[in-house]
């Protein structure tokens, strides 16, 4: 995270060949949404990368295309990703819909809006704090919404409907089990869908982008490099509607 | 082999019989739940899903778990592919390189490898390319293109690609400073971009 831009170019050869660390390639994957240049080289480097895998072509044993085939009429397709529109509103009147059976033991609170003095003040001190994100903080659309977690630890979202991105900020996290990282999700009707690993350094911030449509985030203990799908339940959650 | 199929496709055939779908065309199909769909992008890609696996992970029955894994992946998440990012084999083998990196940098792999780096002094990515070269197109291509890189940008390239090294692994094992890895992939891969002609 604490590269600079300018070190951030660089590394589109690294992310296209996966040798970046997951902590650089979190930080990276947030630069390439925003970076046209870098995804647009990343794609062609990619494309490049994919021919030396080509190149090692081997037929696998005859028997795994059955199993293979087999397991797949078997197994239910994740549903299509839906147009992004921006719809924190709408998402406020669709309401209910969110089923979160596994999400009991964790702390609750709901958003505030902007309205409060004391959201504006919190936000005028991150923008301080961190003053990478002042760009992002001053988004009219930015909405502050905040969760206690276990032992005291807090966590903070910074949410952007039309930027659909989100800051993330926790306080006093405790220090995740050895080979464990956290791991930050958005939480809407289907799978959680996984939003990044949270920085190493306890309260650093992260960005996440892919926002909309979700409902909550939420952080879950998982393993060295992170999860597709969370393997713990969450220790922090957070409602954005 | 998708070249040839993208030819075929704009040349008119005696037989009337359809041109063969070209892997992209088949991942459409995919992910509108097409079984038959999926068994014939199954022949299509399975052979570099399997090579690059088994080139990355060694290991015979681990790379046969990682090759189930990957394709019921590309069943599972083909709603998900955009070809607007670009063709089909180039997400397939994608996933594939990510799945097979995570396996050998696992935590279970990862006493194995340090012995393994111990004793990699004298790796020859390219050398080991060269002698699967067996007369493909393709392959005399990459093998041609290989040649144009420096042994800097090509040991660090392959490093990253075929033994799944991560740029400071690679960086140790060349003795070379961190930036100076970064840079030598970028620009390995550029100047490999340039010679195949990819486009993304
Ligand atoms: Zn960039």
């Amino acid at each position: 995270m604490r590269s600079t831009s300018a070190e951030l170019h660089t590394l589109t050869g690294a992310y296209a060949v996966n040798a970046l660390a997951d902590t650089e390639r979190t930080a990276f994957e947030t630069h390439l949404d925003r970076c046209g240049s870098c995804a647009a080289e990343v794609a062609e480097l990619t494309a490049t990368a994919s021919r030396l895998g080509t190149a090692v072509d081997s037929p696998p044993p005859p028997h795994l295309r059955a199993r293979v085939l087999k397991a797949a009429a078997e197994t239910r397709q994740l549903p299509p990703r839906t147009a992004r529109v921006p719809r924190i509103r709408r998402l406020r009147e669709a309401g209910g819909l969110l089923v979160a059976a596994c999400l009991v033991a964790a702390v609750v609170v709901t958003a505030q809006g902007l309205g409060s003095t004391k959201d504006s003040d919190t936000l005028a001190q991150i923008s301080r704090e961190y003053s990478q994100f002042t760009d992002f903080l001053s988004t009219p659309d930015v909405k502050l919404v905040s969760a206690a977690g276990p032992d005291g630890a807090t966590g903070t979202a910074v949410v952007s409907a039309s930027r659909d991105e989100l800051l993330f900020l926790s306080r006093d996290l405790p220090e995740p089990p050895a080979d464990r990282v956290y791991q930050l999700w958005f939480l809407d009707a289907g799978d959680p869908r996984p939003a990044g690993l949270l920085p190493a350094t306890g309260s650093a911030p992260m960005m996440a982008s892919g926002v909309s449509g979700a409902q909550k985030v939420a952080v879950t203990v998982e393993p060295q490099g992170g999860s597709a799908t969370p393997t713990n339940p969450p220790m922090m959650v957070i409602s954005l509607v | 082999m998708p070249k040839r199929e993208r030819s075929l496709q704009s040349i008119p055939r005696d037989d009337d019989r359809p041109a063969e779908p070209t892997a992209n065309d088949l991942l459409a199909l995919v992910a509108r739940g097409d079984e038959a769909a999926f068994e014939r992008l199954y022949d299509h890609v399975s052979g570099s899903v399997f090579g690059l696996i088994r080139r990355v992970v060694r290991d015979q029955a681990q790379s046969e778990e990682v090759f189930q894994e990957v394709m019921l992946e590309v069943w599972r998440t083909a709603t998900r592919f955009d070809p607007g990012k670009g063709s089909a084999n180039t997400w397939i083998l994608t996933l594939t390189h990510r799945r097979a990196v995570d396996r050998v940098r696992s935590a279970q792999a990862a006493t194995h490898r340090e012995e393994h780096v111990a004793r990699l002094d004298t790796t020859r990515p390219f050398d080991e390319v060269s002698e699967q070269v067996d007369g493909r197109l393709e392959q005399r291509q990459v093998r041609r293109c290989l040649g144009n890189l420096t042994d800097l940008q090509r040991e660090s390239v392959l490093l990253a690609y075929y033994q799944g090294y991560s740029y400071p692994e690679v960086a140790s094992l060349l003795g070379l400073p961190l930036g100076t890895v970064k840079t030598r992939m970028r620009d390995g891969l550029i100047r490999l971009r340039d010679c195949m002609g990819v486009t993304g």
